[in-house]
């Protein structure tokens, strides 16, 4: 058992510090109705005595039923019952101020309350006088609890309410003062929506999703409203099906065409306010300024854009500009630099020779003889061309510190010297030049015969190889490679070039070797005569067919003439070959028929390849 | 309104309907309670539950067992590997995912791990249908704690597929305290709770905390190693001792008679559970050779005492791993079938002298009643949508207002427990004595245990000029609201003079 002790003296209610620890979150089990309830809390985002409130609520709604005050009317005695559908059920009832928002319990309790005052029974023993029948206004209070105790009927009486007022301001209306105007008609239609929580019209400092919710709901307004209680027929009172049909179907067009006027009045009403209300302007400005500023904001950003770049291209130029200056003015200066040490150097050597000259002409040219003295200043003058600066000081000092015999000896050891250095440099030179004609003399061969060697049976290869893939055939070469290095034997592999080459240099061959090549009829000194080198000077055709002798290839152009005349003079055509040589211009009778022979043997060549191919590839299979 | 508990577990399965605000577990087609969660491929069906299971000596390669442990995990995990190396039915991989490779006479048919699991739904589901009619589908599914997310959804989708609306899947040792109704009552307070269940191939054991009816785990431990099959199959090795004793004949090696030694060690397990002697009784089981052997449970228990001691040191590590004393303990719950051992039981309770350890539902049936009992709390609700990892405020600390006891010492009682779900409202009546005329509540925040030290305390609350009463006590009313930020509002009121004293403690920031 705990006790509280009692406060010391001067001690008050205070905090001494904040609590040092916020909530944790953790991690639970999502089990049990606790936790259910917890959710279901946290989800309306209701404090933990919500429940209670809820309660209370409740309670007091119950004792507002208690405390119900019911509202005489007047009219009631003087009502007749047989007019019961231009009443006012709830007036009747005594509940004229509650009207459609009164509860069941309340129109129950009315109605009890109705009977134990009014019920016929008891204004006779009071000593009323009472109406006999029907016609008695007690049935009006009987009919007025029908009505308003069925759901579906009391719903369509409300739809009918004779108190609402169904008036829609009109737009000059309020034009000043649009809340205190359409506040209320909008408070007074949302009566009828389906949907419980109708958004308010609320004021000028909604947000702007507050309005758009509201406009949005008012667009799709989605009324219970039903006109079934203005029926002029009563489906009741029908006495056969059929009629009892045309009923319904009068009534149903009567209802449809009522609702439809309802539903233009609540859009009216919507439309109005929609194109009164200032926050729809004000949204409808902002959302211009709004534009209007990112537009700015835009061409703002894109112009700094566009000064930013201009400014630094500015700046690149002027730092290459500057950059570039500074490289010039080095170059000039080391020119200048360069130009002032050669001349230095020129006057230097200049001066040396001049030296030189002198001394060998102080020492007579070292002889006496005029024409050794010729031949020396000769050699001297060659000495003065060729020595460098250095060397040539060198020589002057020898020549002018020494001996007259010691300068000889010096001068003709220098000239010796550089006798042999010319001599060295023309040999040099002559070697580059073979070197060079020789090197040339290569490449010219080396295309044709290449790098690698083309044995017998890759030249047989190659050959059967053209023919099989004729000119036109794509990527003839490539393909042609491709066939060799399959089917060779040697193992080279050889690409399109090496094989144009050879068979470039093939071609240069007159076609008996080349049929002996094809008849496998390759001597020795044939196929080396075939394999040496020529000089390049063949025609660039690479067709393989032209009669390549001494002749001019056939071209294409020639050629097709010829298949051309071939086909226009068949063979029982007097005097053919004339006129088919007549029809290719630049070639002879015998030139055509030559060249006839050979394209019809070419083609006996090339089916006898195919069928070569075609066996060994049957073979393989 | 009707609802469905499913419990698969590793071994068998078991449903539990809640109809007219209780749950109760249906019997199956065969009468028994609990469903051996086996299926085997024949064929021309697919058999479920006990059947499947006794056929399983002549179809092994085809009979599906322990589906749970496979489902949803992929090959390269560490416990599919071990099962797939276990498993008697072939696992192979095809197409990224795990299959089993069944042979029914003319063709091989490759079966998911979830087809498996739907098979036994739908048994479980027609079960469920036997009392509640065909209508009712909606269904809690219980989950092991360390379930994830990709087994939780294969678990989910094979009861889908099976024809179930899968209402929410819940933890197993939730379920379990949900069956006893653990905090659903009276929902303030605080208690600590340990689930112990021991299962067919598994046991998890699991510290779970009870604030204002909500449930939280603290900390679990599962271990594979120890479990139902565990001590059948101990029981079953002792009894090939006991045969080649008799009849000089091994039988380890031959497998068909060891799954005869296993079952036959199944029903004397189960029947030592309640027996003092159980006899084992096998017609030529080897070489013509029929078997009789009589175990008691003395047998057994000592045959078993290293498991026992397993199983105790799973509770020890966990107790040692939470931070707990076993007098921290409020409740043990028992659930899993073989936690009916009765050595086990009595273990368990001289572990916790002073616990209240709640048994009175057959241990296999707690979990699928819990979740029967949720299926019947969320039923009919909507948006049940909760997500997967709920979290939510809490209150950090205890608060502790100090007092004095009989003797003059100071004490100290918890008005508001660390751990409850925020916003939460706390109530209490204090008392203090008559004589003085005026009171003081000194408030002090801890994480300790019912004690706090005096740099703790964090305000105070004085009411002031009460009414002198010669004798007697004055009630003093203490509500404490805490809102989701951890802030704590206190009044304090006078019963009799209605003085009333109220502050406001806002968090540090």
């Amino acid at each position: 058992m705990l006790l509280l002790p009692s406060a010391a003296d001067g001690q008050g209610t205070a905090i001494s510090h904040a609590l040092t620890s916020a909530s944790t979150l953790c991690q639970v089990e999502p089990v049990g109705r606790w936790f259910e309830a917890f959710v279901k809390r946290r989800n309306r985002n209701a404090s933990a005595s919500f429940q209670e409130l809820e309660d209370k609520k409740e309670l007091s709604e119950e004792s507002e039923d208690e405390e119900l005050q019911l509202e005489e009317f007047p009219m009631l005695k003087t009502l007749d019952p047989k007019d019961w559908k231009n009443q006012d059920h709830y007036a009747v009832l005594g509940l004229g101020h509650v009207r459609y928002k009164a509860t069941q319990r309340q129109i129950k309790a009315a109605h009890k309350a109705m009977v134990l005052k009014h019920h016929p029974d008891k204004r006779k023993a009071a000593g009323e006088p009472i109406k006999e029948g029907d016609n008695d206004y007690f049935t009006c209070i009987t009919k007025a609890y029908e009505m308003l105790s069925d759901p579906v009927k009391r719903r369509a009486f409300n739809s009918v309410d004779p108190t609402f007022d169904n008036s829609v301001p009109s737009k000059s209306e309020a034009k000043d003062n649009f809340f205190e105007v359409f506040s209320p008609v909008f408070e007074r239609n949302s009566r009828w929506s389906n949907k419980k929580s109708v958004p308010k019209l609320g004021d000028m400092n909604s947000s702007f999703e507050d309005v758009d919710a509201f406009y949005s709901f008012w667009y799709n307004f989605d009324s219970w409203r039903e006109f079934s209680y203005l029926d002029e027929e009563e489906k009741e009172k029908a006495e056969c099906r059929d009629e009892r049909r045309w009923i319904e179907k009068q009534n149903r067009a009567t209802r449809a065409q009522r609702k439809k006027e309802e539903m233009n009045r609540i859009r009216t009403l919507v439309d109005n306010a929609y194109s009164c209300d200032p926050r729809i302007k004000k949204f409808k400005e902002e959302e211009k300024a709004k534009k209007e500023a990112e537009k700015k904001a835009k061409a703002e950003a894109k112009r700094k854009e566009q000064e930013a770049k201009e400014k630094q291209r500015q700046a690149e130029l002027e730092a290459a500009r500057l950059a570039k200056e500074k490289e010039e003015e080095e170059v000039r200066q080391q020119a200048l630099l360069a130009k002032k040490e050669k001349d230095i150097q020129k006057k230097a050597i200049k001066k040396e020779r001049q030296k030189l000259r002198n001394s060998c002409k102080a020492w007579n040219h070292f002889s006496d003889n005029e024409a050794e003295r010729v031949k020396m200043m000769e050699e001297v003058e060659k000495l003065c061309d060729r020595l460098e600066l250095a060397s040539l000081q060198c020589l002057n000092e020898t020549l002018t510190s020494s001996t007259k015999e010691v300068g000889k000896a010096a001068l003709e050891k220098q000239i010796e010297e550089i006798n042999e250095q010319i001599r060295k440099e023309k040999e040099e030179a002559e070697a580059r030049m073979r070197q060079a004609s020789k090197n040339a003399e290569k490449s010219t061969g080396g295309s044709g015969n290449g790098s690698k060697n083309w044995s017998e049976d890759d030249l047989q290869l190659l050959i059967k190889a053209v023919n099989l893939f004729p000119a036109g055939t794509n990527s003839r070469w490539e393909v042609i490679a491709n066939y060799m290095n399959i089917h060779s034997s040697s193992g080279v592999k050889r690409t399109a070039k090496d094989v144009i080459g050879k068979a470039k240099s093939l071609q240069k061959l007159d076609p008996h070797q080349k049929d002996d090549i094809n008849k496998k009829a390759f001597d020795k000194f044939k196929k080396e005569h075939g394999v040496v080198p020529q000089a390049d000077n063949a025609t660039p055709s690479e067709r393989f067919e032209g009669p390549c002798t001494d002749f001019t290839p056939w071209t294409t152009e020639e050629q097709k003439l010829l298949e051309q005349a071939l086909k226009t003079y068949p063979v029982n055509t007097p005097e053919r070959w004339e006129k088919i040589a007549e029809a290719v211009p630049g070639r002879t009778k015998k030139d055509c028929m030559k060249r006839y022979k050979e394209l019809v043997e070419m083609v006996k060549a090339k089916k006898a390849a195919q069928e070569q191919v075609l066996n060994a590839s049957r073979a393989k299979k | 309104m009707a609802a469905i508990g499913v419990h698969l577990g590793c071994t068998s399965a078991c449903v539990a309907v809640y109809k007219d605000g209780r749950a109760d577990v249906v019997a199956n087609d065969a009468g028994d309670r609990v469903t051996p969660a086996v299926v085997a491929y024949t064929e021309n069906e697919e058999v479920v539950g006990l059947a499947a299971k006794q056929s399983r000596i002549r179809n092994i390669s085809n009979t599906v067992m322990k589906v749970k442990q496979i489902l949803g995990r992929s090959s390269d995990d560490p416990q599919a590997q071990k099962y797939i190396t276990e498993s008697k039915c072939l696992v192979i991989e095809k197409n990224g995912k795990l299959r089993y490779e069944v042979d029914t006479g003319e063709e091989t048919k490759f079966v998911n791990p979830e087809d498996v699991a739907r098979l036994i739904f739908s048994k479980m589901k027609e079960t469920a249908h036997s009392v509640l009619g065909s209508d009712a589908n909606d269904v809690v599914i219980t989950v092991p704690f360390d379930f994830g997310e990709k087994q939780k959804n294969a678990l989910g989708e094979a009861a889908r597929a099976a024809g179930f609306n899968v209402l929410r899947l819940i933890h197993e040792p939730s379920a379990a305290l949900l069956a006893y109704g653990i905090g659903q009552d009276y929902p303030t307070g605080k208690s600590n709770i340990l689930v112990f269940k021991l299962g067919g191939t598994s046991l998890s054991v699991s510290v779970m905390e009870v604030n204002s009816g909500i449930y939280r785990v603290l900390s679990t431990n599962t271990d594979d190693n120890i479990g139902g099959t565990h001590f059948t199959e101990t029981l079953a090795q002792y009894l090939a001792s006991e045969f080649q004793r008799a009849f000089k004949h091994d039988v380890r090696g031959n497998a068909r008679a060891m799954m005869k030694l296993m079952n036959s060690a199944d029903i004397a397990k189960h029947s030592l559970s309640t027996l003092g002697s159980a006899n084992c009784f096998l017609d030529s089981l080897y070489e013509g050779q029929d078997f009789d052997c009589n175990v008691s449970r003395a047998r057994f228990e000592l045959l078993c005492s290293p498991l026992f001691n397993k199983c105790i040191e799973a509770i020890r590590g966990l107790l040692e791993q939470s931070g707990f004393t076993a007098d921290d303990i409020n409740k043990v719950v028992l659930c899993g079938g073989s936690s009916r051992i009765p050595r086990l039981q009595q273990l368990i309770k001289d572990l916790f002298p002073s616990v209240e350890l709640l048994n009175s539902i057959p241990p296999d049936e707690v979990i699928p009643i819990g979740a029967a009992i949720e299926a019947g709390i969320l039923i009919g609700k909507e948006n049940l949508l909760v997500e997967d990892s709920l979290k939510i405020e809490c209150s950090a600390k205890d608060i502790l207002v100090k007092g004095v006891d009989e003797s003059g010492a100071n004490s100290f009682t918890v008005l508001f427990p660390s751990g409850t779900p925020l916003p939460a409202r706390r109530q209490h009546t204090l008392q203090a004595p008559g004589s003085i005329s005026s009171v003081c509540l000194e408030l002090y925040e801890s994480e300790g245990k019912n004690s706090a030290k005096e740099e703790d305390k964090f305000a105070q609350v004085v009411l002031q000029d009460l009414d002198k009463k010669e004798n007697g006590l004055r009630d003093i009313l203490a509500v404490l609201t805490m809102k989701r930020d951890g802030s704590l509002h206190v009044t304090c009121t006078d019963q009799e003079t209605g003085k009333c004293e109220a502050i406001t403690i806002e968090v540090a920031s």
